[in-house]
């Protein structure tokens, strides 16, 4: 088993987290988050990444309003509301809390 | 030479091979039936179908007017299988550690689990009341005649009431309050946060763009707190002003009353009785003091769940009401003292007896502590 595969499913846990992160740095629309996606370890296709929206919208973690754009048919661009800020925050401090775990148990494996 | 059929994909039109079409059927079939019954089925379907009428765009030109069957399957490549694990009935909920992931965890903010605790604010003795009501989500007023009337019927609520008193743990830190009320520790939560990030922040002291970071990062924080705060404090309004009226005369009838008390206290302490009532004979006199106040609690118990359980405590959190109407209260407090004593002196014999006594005891403790002054 490739460690690709043995982290299928901390990748699919931490997509939510990295779409709010992405959210929440600018207003962005869908292929702009599968773009900055598709250089890291968590490319997604839209597939994956439209129901996960859809959910966050219906969680009211983010919002969306129509836009014109210069090239074909309106987009939905996607914002964090307050409730999606606070699950990041509380996301993201216990990202750190994990992260301080894997790094202060057993042996130091930083380089 | 292929065959061409014309598809609308979310209100455009394109044109597929044959074969092309049939491979975009399969698979937004596929797509809807892997959302039966996602609430947003249609919505996402159409996403998709914008998605892919986007990428058959670029393969398009002045020149090429048609989608070949190569084309469209690479396009559904690159889209891939339509995956909704959000259904309350998809596998991936009975797999998830309980509390873990952050799609489990919506921080405090939907409903954080409730647990039954004393609440000592604003309570009339040790606070079971309170929390019941809170636990319950019902006036604490209610809880507490229930308890009367248990009281009432041979005692029955004061064991009960005591049981609970020493079972139910009182709610001392703000986390524990915040699980009796079931909403999420809020000011306190936040300070905890400024904390963690603080200490984040001393950390990366070595390191420069580290702290850079983190610097932008807590200023970041401290802005959406202020703004969820604002928020928070707008979102609560004024109090009811029918409640506030309420609570106004109910804190002037509490003001009177607890004047009353002491100087019922003081004239029992001086002269044996109140108002020529007299404790009966062989009653010692701390006992006789002790049931004054009592009998003064008894009394003020209704006005005072008449003033707190309304317009002033509203929850754990909340204002206790905007500035103008706590100073309003002290006013009236401090001016109805002074009418209080000036009325007393004046048209009340055994009052001004025992404010002219009390002087005389305050010339003789001032004297005491002068002459004691003096030999040293």
């Amino acid at each position: 088993m490739s460690i690709n595969e043995k982290f299928t499913a901390i990748r699919k846990g931490l997509l939510e987290f990295l779409v709010l992160k992405i959210i929440a740095a600018d207003k962005v629309y869908a292929a702009d988050i599968l773009s900055q996606l598709g250089s890291t370890e968590f490319a997604t296709q839209e597939g994956t990444l439209y129901p996960l929206l859809s959910k966050m919208r219906r969680e009211e973690l983010v919002d969306y309003e129509w836009k014109e754009s210069e090239a074909g048919p309106p987009r939905k661009y996607y914002q964090l509301t307050a409730k999606g800020r606070e699950q990041l925050r509380d996301t993201a401090d216990y990202w750190r809390k994990i992260s301080g775990t894997v790094k202060s148990l057993g042996q130091d494996i930083s380089p | 030479m292929n065959k061409v059929i014309t598809i609308n994909l979310n209100g455009n039109a394109y044109q597929l091979e044959e074969d092309g079409y049939e491979a975009l059927r399969a698979y937004l079939e596929a797509a809807a039936r892997g959302l039966s019954g996602n609430p947003d089925k249609d919505e996402i379907i159409a996403d998709i179908e914008q998605a892919i009428a986007d990428k058959f765009r670029a393969f398009l030109g002045a020149n090429k007017t048609v989608v070949v069957a190569k084309e469209v399957k690479d396009v559904i490549a690159q889209m891939g299988p339509v995956q909704d694990d959000s259904g309350p009935a998809a596998g991936a909920a009975g797999q998830g550690a309980p509390g873990g992931g952050p799609a489990a965890n919506p921080g405090a903010a939907a409903g954080a689990p409730k647990r039954l605790y004393r609440i000592r604010e604003g309570a009339q003795l040790a606070g079971v009341c309170n929390g019941l009501a809170a636990y319950f989500g019902i006036d604490v007023t209610l809880i507490r005649i229930l308890f009367a009337v248990c009281v009432l019927s041979f005692g029955a609520g004061v064991l009960l009431y005591i049981v609970m008193m020493f079972v139910i743990p009182a709610a001392n830190t703000p986390e524990e309050m915040a699980a009796a009320q079931g909403i999420p520790a809020t000011a306190e939560d936040f300070i905890k946060r400024a904390k963690e990030g603080y200490y984040g922040g001393m950390k990366t002291f070595g390191d420069r763009r580290a702290f850079k970071e983190w610097k932008r990062q807590f200023k970041r924080d401290m802005r959406q707190n202020a703004h969820q705060w604002h928020q928070r404090w707008a979102g609560w309004g004024p109090p009811h002003p029918g409640a506030w009226a309420f609570g106004s005369l109910a804190g002037i009838i509490l003001s009177a009353l607890t004047l009353l008390c002491v100087f019922s206290v003081i004239s029992l302490i001086l002269t044996g009785g109140v108002l020529g009532f007299f404790p009966p004979f062989g009653m010692p006199l701390w006992l006789a003091v002790i049931l004054t106040i009592i009998a003064f609690k008894l009394i003020k118990w209704p006005f005072r769940v008449m003033r707190y359980g309304g317009a002033y405590y509203g929850g754990y959190d909340r204002p206790m009401g905007p500035f103008p109407c706590l100073w309003w209260h002290s006013f009236g407090w401090l001016l109805l003292v002074l009418l209080f004593f000036w009325f007393a002196d004046h048209h009340w014999v055994e009052a001004h007896d025992i404010m002219h006594r009390l002087g005389h005891a305050a010339h003789r403790t001032v004297d005491a502590i002068r002459e004691w002054w003096d030999q040293q």
